[in-house]
């Protein structure tokens, strides 16, 4: 449905809850789920909340368009956010405006990737974001809002609507809301930002356009060893993006897990570059059509395999979830970039 | 009740849309353009093949996408509206 209006305030008439739901869904506005009404006063408390974050935003694609404090905080409250959300959306905005992340292909695509949010830093506890049990599931208000709020701003700031501009083939829960925190107070491993070069004092979103998590399990295995011969055979999809464009993933170790991997030696990096290097797809696994097409991109087997990572650091290590021997690998769109963005408080 | 528009947003300055004139498919320049996905290319192959048997197919073109997960370059994009009359694009995989 196109945009039926063009005006930046709006007058809706004296209408309740449910009559606005069939107003903004007959604009295309919404993501099937009933939304808040953006009303002047509760925006206003949302723009109020992000007044040191003074920069102005690239244009939105795949409909280019440079969009106003107001029409991103409008988003925020139809999702449901509380205003000290906002800044939290805003950073995860900034970062998949980067040009790495390549925001108009990861949209426009048939591929099912939504644009998944993880949080670094004293915001996670001071927002309640869930890095515990159930993370990545329901039940938390920050996770479930402000990801919604991203994924409404592309909806209807970017005009990334299904079937028009956004062409994928079957979609993903993902793109519904996608944000959870590290579980940094369980990791034995330094928290994901500040192997990425921020302070750990600061709060940080890094965005990457993923699939939906697929799960590891893994109850048996109790070394270090084990539990990466699971991860990495998870990791090796034929089907996946990152098959056949490379680029980056997120391997949510759950804190068992990642408890085990500590505990005989091994380090963020050494998983990296562990799950590299044995999540290589051998020739055999692929078709004869796809080996033809790949060779026909200049792309080529080394020793008979193809590499689903460009390299090691493409492989972002993260600890996040509840008790339990489970972990989750997300694969991503592929020609996409894992991009950071501090929050502005 | 007075809500604000949540797909509000400005237009970036130089990028107002033109209006164009009618197309002549007869004669005027067109270009095929790939989005660069497995068998685009035959499908604008067999394009320019059945535009040959109602005109010249000099000044029939084609263009790739650098890549199909990316969008098409900003000099394409140009250059297609700055050379030719009409563009068609292949969007099927």
């Amino acid at each position: 449905m196109t945009d039926k209006i063009d005006a930046e305030l709006v007058e809706v008439g004296d209408i309740d809850t449910e009559a606005w739901n069939e107003f903004a869904t007959a604009q295309g506005w919404s993501d099937g789920l009933p939304m808040i009404a953006p009303t002047e006063a509760k925006v206003a408390r949302f723009t109020n909340s992000v007044k040191t974050d003074n920069e102005t935003f690239a244009p939105i694609s795949p409909r280019q368009v440079v969009p106003t404090l107001q029409s991103l905080a409008a988003n925020a409250v139809m999702a449901g956010c509380k205003p000290e959300y906002f800044p939290v959306v805003l950073a995860g905005l900034r970062a998949v405006l980067e040009p790495a992340y390549n925001l108009h292909g990861t949209l426009a695509t048939t591929h099912p990737c939504g644009q998944l949010m993880v949080v670094n830093g004293p915001i996670r506890t001071a927002l309640d974001i869930n890095c515990g049990s159930n993370c990545l599931g329901q039940g938390r208000r920050a996770n479930a809002t402000i990801g919604r709020a991203l994924q409404l701003i592309l909806l209807n700031v970017g005009g990334a609507k299904p079937g028009d501009m956004d062409r994928a083939t079957h979609g993903s829960p993902a793109k519904f809301a996608y944000c959870f925190g590290e579980n940094e107070e369980e990791s034995p491993f330094k928290p994901f930002h500040v192997r990425r070069g921020f302070r750990p004092d600061e709060s940080v979103v890094t965005t990457m356009a993923a699939e939906a998590p697929h799960n590891i399990n893994d109850h048996a295995s109790n070394t270090g060893e084990g539990l990466i011969a699971t991860i990495s055979g998870t990791m090796s999809q034929v089907g996946s993006n990152n098959a056949y464009l490379q680029g980056p993933s997120f391997v949510v170790l759950g804190p068992e897990h990642a408890q085990t991997l500590a505990r005989d030696g091994w380090t963020a990096e050494s998983i990296q570059e562990a799950l590299y290097e044995r999540s290589k797809i051998h020739v055999s696994r692929i078709s004869k059509e796809n080996l033809e097409s790949w060779a026909g991109q200049d792309r080529h087997p080394v020793n008979d395999h193809y590499y689903p990572a460009g390299s090691p650091d493409h492989i972002n290590v993260v600890v996040a979830g509840g008790p339990g021997k489970h972990s989750m690998f997300i694969p991503s769109f592929g020609n996409t970039a894992a991009v950071s963005a501090r929050v502005s408080l | 009740m007075r809500i604000v528009n949540p797909s509000f947003g400005h237009v970036p300055a130089g990028a107002e849309t033109l209006k164009t004139g009618t197309v002549d498919w007869k004669r005027d320049p067109i270009l095929l353009f790939s989005n660069s996905k497995p068998n685009a290319k035959e499908l604008l192959e067999g394009l320019k093949a059945k535009l040959g048997t109602v005109r010249s197919t000099e000044g029939i073109d084609f263009v790739w996408k650098p890549s199909a997960s990316q969008p098409a370059t900003a000099d394409q994009i140009d250059g297609a509206a700055r050379h030719y009359r009409a563009a068609l694009l292949a969007l099927g995989d």
